[in-house]
């Protein structure tokens, strides 16, 4: 028999039992349902952290620290065997950021500066972190998307970025209409502001930042007693500066320390005087009187970038911390959760298969005449075998797209109902399922292969149908 | 002249458990292209059996069957199928027509098994079941036919991919007698206006002899007379 003859039967003996083909078929439907909407989830996770990599720049951004660092060392509380860098390690000084600009495949080198500061905007006041920030950086993620305003346009500019985290420790909300919404929690008071963003940009702020009293200091030691921590010899210094922009988006995986903080060009914020220490690389590290810097910040043009530059900035001597490392890891993590999530969807299936089995075997006791009878009139094993395999491959394929269907249709919901719990808390809508292609097609395939391999007993057992048998007239 | 058909020493036996039940203890028969002879004989005789082997549905336990100088025991399970939609027409007591599909549809069916183009094989269909009058019932399905049209649309569906023996299995046991005569008469003008051979199987001698070139007696396995049969030119 032709295919499309087998394949037209098939149907027509589908559609003869339709309640119980349609049962059938609806098992597969849950089944593939239940795998999609799971892996979908997944995926979507995955896709979710992988894209804040990328939004974050954490696949092609390098830290240099002056030490060789086991990271894995440090993450286990190892530190007993950190190198603590001696007279023969390099300092990262200008020379060093030079050598590491010339680099095939670095876009920016710069030393990271970063210090805790003070920052007065009319009679508001709060405690923050100050990073400098080369003009440069303007042309990257996520300061390529300054909110309001503009990024810095030279690097000796006396301008400042602020966070929407510090305005609301100022107690400023923004009153632009396309500002995130302030979190739940955020009661409007007396002391609260609201304001266009306009009205900041152009005004300046106050930047206070404590320098060492070398007066103080050498007076407390001169009357022998060490400096208490409440009467630390120091005074404040003061700079003023002009607001350029406002960032609102700092992304996900920047520590709250530094969502809140102010950007600053690097001649800027190399300018303002500040303590030494304030990060563990200095301790580690020479301070900056030695000419070398805690760290440096690099990027590279693209992903395949990184391990080369990785490997010549070691050979330098030099340690290198990059945060897509990590990514390899993360992606071991997601198979084991995606396996974990489609191995539910595959035990649905599973319950499938056998309801196929149940439904094909019950119809071949059933049929066993109908069988006999096609075999007397010419049909062979072969055609017979297949008709019920097209019959098992139909349900599959019929559940598989409406079970694609039916796990579209319950992330959608499901994706509405989270956000809707979500959304309060000032975050933007995510989605939390992604379909890709892989995963349709995959769905679609598997159900077919369940189904056939569901259809293979059935339908090797219809065509050893003993014809005479089948017809004895009784 | 060359029989179309001949069974050598044919021998069928069934285990039930540990016994042999033998049915067929050596049969011999020739059968000439355009004959329509009858096997005539009690229930048990083992003249289905013999039948279904020459049908190719079953396979005898020892002996040979040739038709058209092909031998069915060296055949596989492929070739006996082949055999089955080409060589050779089943009608049967039961008609063992399927009840969910149409008169036509039954016909229809046989001639996809048998790869006939799909585009005429509605007017093929038609046109068998109008040669054994059926023109104007080709619609209903088995539940809605009497036994008579139920067996001529049986009749139809063995000649739908024109064999060159229609097996003919007890055709009338089911029917009244005078929708026996009819049927009779059908298998009789399709032998003399189409040339097919007819072997028929029955247990109703007197239809055996009027319609019958050859009437041969089957008893516990083994043919003990031939006669000339009424149906003789």
């Amino acid at each position: 028999m032709k295919f499309g003859d087998l394949f037209q039967l098939s149907l027509e003996n589908l559609w003869r039992t339709k309640l119980r083909s349609a049962l059938t078929t609806l098992g597969v439907v849950i089944g593939i349902g239940v795998l999609v909407s799971m892996v979908s989830f997944g995926t979507g996770v995955q896709k979710n952290v992988t894209q804040g990599f990328l939004d974050n720049d954490l696949f092609t951004r390098l830290e240099v620290i002056p030490a060789k660092i086991n990271l894995d060392d440090v993450m286990s509380g190892n530190i007993g065997d950190i190198e603590i860098p001696d007279e023969d390690t390099p300092p990262l000084d200008d020379e060093v950021v030079e050598k590491i600009r010339a680099l095939p495949g670095v876009e920016v080198a710069f030393p990271e500066i970063r210090f805790p500061v003070r920052l007065k905007l009319g009679e508001r006041e709060a405690r923050t972190h100050l990073r400098a920030m080369p003009a440069s950086m303007g042309a990257f993620k996520p300061f390529s998307e300054i909110a309001y305003g503009r990024f810095f346009e030279s690097d000796g500019e006396g301008s400042i970025i602020l966070s929407q985290k510090l305005l609301r420790n100022l107690k400023i909300n923004l009153s632009d209409d396309d500002a995130p919404p302030p979190p739940t929690g955020w009661e409007p008071d007396e002391e609260m502001a609201s304001l266009p963003s306009d009205s900041l940009i152009g005004r300046e702020v106050e930047i206070f930042t404590s320098v060492l009293d070398q007066k103080g200091l050498a007076r407390a030691f001169m009357m022998g007693v060490p400096p208490s921590p409440s009467r630390m010899p120091l005074r404040e210094e003061t700079v003023t500066l002009t607001v350029v922009g406002i960032q609102t988006t700092p992304g996900s995986f920047v520590s709250d320390r530094l969502q809140s903080g102010v950007l600053v060009p690097t001649e800027t914020a190399n300018g303002i005087p500040r303590l030494g220490f304030t990060s563990i690389w200095e301790v580690l590290g020479r301070d900056a009187d030695a000419g070398g810097y805690p760290s440096l910040y690099v990027r590279v043009g693209a992903i395949q970038d990184l391990e080369p530059v990785r490997e010549a900035i070691e050979e330098m001597g030099f340690g290198v911390i990059a945060i897509g490392d990590q990514l390899e890891e993360f992606k071991e993590d997601f198979l084991i959760m995606d396996a974990l999530l489609g191995a539910v969807g595959i035990v649905a299936l599973i319950v499938a298969s056998l309801g196929i089995i149940n439904t094909m075997v019950t119809s071949i006791l059933e049929r066993t005449r109908e069988i006999g009878i096609m075999k007397a009139i010419g049909g062979s094993e072969t055609d017979i075998r297949l008709i019920f395999f097209v019959e098992a491959a139909t349900v599959g394929v019929l559940g598989g797209i409406f079970g694609l269907a039916l796990g579209w249709g319950v992330t959608r919901l499901a994706n509405v109902i989270a956000n809707s719990y979500i959304r309060p808390a000032g975050v933007a809508p995510v989605d939390f399922f992604y379909v890709p292609v892989w995963l349709i097609l995959g769905a679609l395939a598997f159900a077919v292969l369940v189904s056939l391999l569901a259809g293979v007993y059935p339908a090797m057992r219809a065509a050893r149908v003993d014809p005479v048998k089948a017809l004895r007239h009784d | 002249m060359t029989p179309i058909l001949r069974t050598i020493d044919l021998e069928k036996t069934y285990h039930k458990g540990s016994i042999d039940i033998p049915v067929l203890r050596g049969v011999t028969l020739d059968v000439n292209e355009g004959e329509f002879v009858t096997v005539a004989g009690r229930s048990g005789s083992g003249k289905s059996t013999l039948l279904n082997l020459i049908g190719g549905l079953d396979t005898a336990t020892a002996g040979r069957i040739v038709v058209r100088g092909a031998d069915l025991s060296e055949m596989d399970r492929r070739d006996l199928a082949l055999h089955r939609r080409h060589t050779v027409g089943m009608i049967f007591q039961s008609f063992n027509l399927i009840a969910s599909r149409t008169a036509l549809e039954n016909v229809t069916l046989a001639l996809a098994f048998g790869e006939h183009p799909r585009s005429d094989r509605k007017s093929r269909a038609a046109e068998i079941l109008s040669r054994v009058g059926l023109a104007d019932r080709i619609d209903h399905t088995p539940g809605e036919l009497s036994g008579g049209e139920a067996q001529r649309v049986a009749i139809a569906r063995a000649l739908a991919n024109s064999p060159d023996i229609l097996l003919a299995d007890e055709p009338t046991g089911n029917l009244d007698s005078r929708t026996s005569e009819e049927i009779a008469a059908l298998l009789r003008s399709l032998n003399d206006e189409e040339r097919v051979t007819v072997i028929m199987v029955t247990h109703d001698e007197a239809m055996a002899d009027a319609v019958s070139d050859r009437v041969l007696r089957l008893l516990d396995g083994r043919f003990v007379e031939e006669q000339t049969g009424g149906g003789a030119p």
